[in-house]
């Protein structure tokens, strides 16, 4: 949990004009935090475009592709909330879980993540978050009750 | 009731990109579709949330059921749908 997700990667108060400056957002912050190369920011992109990573709730959860792969250095996410929101493809997004992965040990946490987003006041909870240290809880809580 | 019981194909699992192409798959079907892991809970098929929540990765075995006119057809469909590696796949439509 502490390796994957660190505080310096939870950014609350965060601003972007469209849907490719979030994610843009996204994955410069997991560059900052030595997860991916740079060039992973662009397949992330190219992701996007394939297909639409709003999962829901307010939520999306922006990627790279599976040639991105080799541009991940350590498995990582960066949680970045938009309090202004940005147009998901006619979706209102508020909350973005950027997610660098060579593997599949982030599975756990997404659906950790989906959990929370599956409870409404958790989800809310999420959402409005002003302070990581809520995100770290809601995150970190149902991981261990997962295990 | 019909049931199918597959094993994810996709490399990076259940989620992302394979899971928004079984919801949508899903959620296109005739009858209502759930998928359940193992003896939990079945959960709509066609909510990407709570097909994310199942956490299935490449090789978890997961069960799909369906009823009434056209069940049969839709699982069979869904079924082969994640039996894929829709990663694998992937350079083909981008």
């Amino acid at each position: 949990m502490s390796e994957l997700l660190e505080r310096r990667a939870i950014r609350l108060a965060e601003k972007a004009a469209d849907r490719d400056e979030a994610i843009r957002r996204c994955g410069e912050t997991l560059v900052e935090v030595g997860a991916v190369e740079p060039g992973y920011v662009d397949t992330m992109l190219a992701r996007e475009r394939s297909i639409s990573t709003y999962v829901g709730e307010g939520v999306a959860i922006p990627h790279g592709t599976l040639g991105g792969k080799e541009l991940v250095k350590r498995d990582a996410l960066a949680v970045l909330r938009f309090p202004e929101g940005v147009d998901w493809g006619g979706e209102p997004v508020t909350l973005c879980v950027g997610i660098a992965a060579a593997g599949d040990g982030h599975v756990e946490l997404l659906a950790a993540l989906a959990e929370i987003l599956l409870d409404e006041d958790q989800a809310r909870e999420l959402r409005e978050a002003t302070d990581p240290g809520t995100v770290i809880r809601l995150l970190g809580k149902i991981q261990e009750d997962s295990e | 009731m019909p049931t199918r019981t597959v094993a994810v194909g996709s490399a990076s699992g259940l989620h992302a990109r394979p899971a928004k192409l079984f919801v949508e798959a899903a959620a296109a079907a005739p009858v209502k579709v759930t998928i359940r892991v193992g003896d939990r809970k079945p959960v709509p098929a066609k909510s990407m949330l709570s097909v994310l929540a199942l956490g299935a990765k490449q090789g978890t075995e997961v069960t799909l059921e369906a009823d009434g006119d056209g069940a049969d057809e839709a699982l069979d469909g869904l079924a082969a749908l994640l039996a894929r590696d829709l990663d694998a796949e992937e350079t083909s439509d981008v």
